[in-house]
């Protein structure tokens, strides 16, 4: 773990939990869904993280100080979640020492959740949800769950560094990315996610309080994602929308 | 040339990092500032903008000039800093209201807007030039 970035348990977190990362990106599909699993599974506060690389700021609760970068976990799952942007230069140590943290805690697989950017989304009913994995049997699981598989194309950010760091260390990582707004929170993107995580690891969270409640969410997210705007744009994660050069079969 | 480039790469940033640093909410005027974005294509300049909790018919887009664009609109319910989980400033909100500068000439007579899941949509016709002949 990089000297930089301490992950510090204030909780006993089992080894062998499934983690869930939910962290600022487009759309803030995965930082909504994040928080949507943490109240629906009652989950505790069990670990932060402390870093140098993250902008002096604390999260006030009740008076008491937190840190904005949290894990939340019970006896099955940990989710990380975030309550800032995370700058755009600091993704990468940030990302490898959760992933070091996970490694060291036999984790059982990763779930990625986040946005894959379309501009019409607002065309759309109902977003589809896309997947793509560190190894071939998570690759398998995604398609015998009915998630279709990105073939091609490019990932920039968090996603991105997990599904590589684990793909370079046989670790289990599933990225599922729904169609989403750019620069939009996006509730409905977050129920898709959440949803094809309950196919994936069987567990039942209801989402249509996430969709009634859309409206109020949008309201109470509008800042955080125009400091995530901010992030995406340094990192080019327009790169998204790319086309990848030709290449032959 | 690259040296330009740079040099305006930072000016571009800081203007961003000053527009960041301010709020996004105005207890003056009880206004939210909504999130926008803006689209130029190569016929038409197309701004959207996030309106939760607006009533439809209340939503308004004023040319201010021919480079800059006002969109207001009045929210269904009045909402406060409490509803928002903050308790320790006051001041409610009953509108969004923003300005939004075009960055291309547009032919404001022909723009068209539309309010559609909570996203408004404004598309504006780029103003056309002259066409050189192809040989």
């Amino acid at each position: 773990m990089s000297d930089k970035v301490k992950i510090i348990e204030r909780k006993e977190i089992l080894d062998g939990l499934k983690v869930i990362c939910g962290l600022p990106d487009v759309g803030l599909v995965g930082t909504i869904a994040s928080s949507h699993l943490i109240s629906k599974l009652k989950l505790v506060e069990a670990a932060y993280i402390r870093s140098e690389l993250l902008p002096p700021i604390i999260m006030l609760e009740k008076g008491l100080p937190r840190s904005p970068l949290r894990i939340f976990a019970n006896k099955d799952l940990a989710v990380i979640t975030s309550e800032i942007a995370i700058p755009s230069s600091s993704v990468y140590p940030i990302i490898e020492s959760i992933m070091k943290w996970a490694y060291a805690k036999k984790t059982e697989r990763i779930f990625t959740l986040g946005g894959l950017p379309i501009p019409n989304r607002h065309e759309i009913e109902k977003p589809r949800v896309f997947g793509a994995a560190s190894d071939e049997i998570s690759l398998k699981i995604l398609n015998e769950k009915g998630i279709q598989i990105i073939q091609r194309g490019f990932l920039v950010g968090p996603q991105a560094l997990i599904l590589n760091y684990c793909a370079e260390r046989n670790m289990s990582a599933m990225a599922l990315l729904a169609e989403s707004f750019y620069n939009y929170p996006d509730p409905e993107a977050s129920s898709m996610v959440i949803q094809a995580l309950n196919r994936i690891i069987d567990i039942e969270i209801d989402v249509s309080e996430l969709i009634e409640k859309g409206e109020e969410v949008r309201l109470a997210m509008r800042d955080m994602m125009r400091r995530t705007q901010a992030e995406l744009a340094r990192m080019k994660k327009s790169h998204e929308y790319d086309i990848p050069g030709y290449y032959i079969k | 040339m690259r040296e330009r480039m740079e040099e305006f790469e930072e000016l571009a940033e800081e203007m961003f990092e000053r527009f960041m640093e301010r709020p996004s909410w105005d207890i003056s005027t009880h206004s939210l500032e909504p999130l926008c974005d803006v689209f130029v294509s190569s016929d038409r300049v197309i701004v959207t903008a996030d309106l939760p909790k607006v009533d439809p018919q209340s939503i308004r887009v004023n040319g201010i000039s021919d480079d800059l664009i006002e969109i207001t609109a009045k929210m269904r319910v009045k909402v406060n800093f409490e509803d928002l989980g903050v308790t320790h400033r006051r001041g409610e909100f009953s509108c969004f209201s923003c300005r939004v500068p075009l960055p291309v000439p547009v032919d404001a007579s022909k723009a068209r807007a539309r309010f559609r899941r909570g996203i408004l949509e404004v598309v504006l016709p780029r103003k056309k030039g002259y066409e050189i002949k192809v040989e």
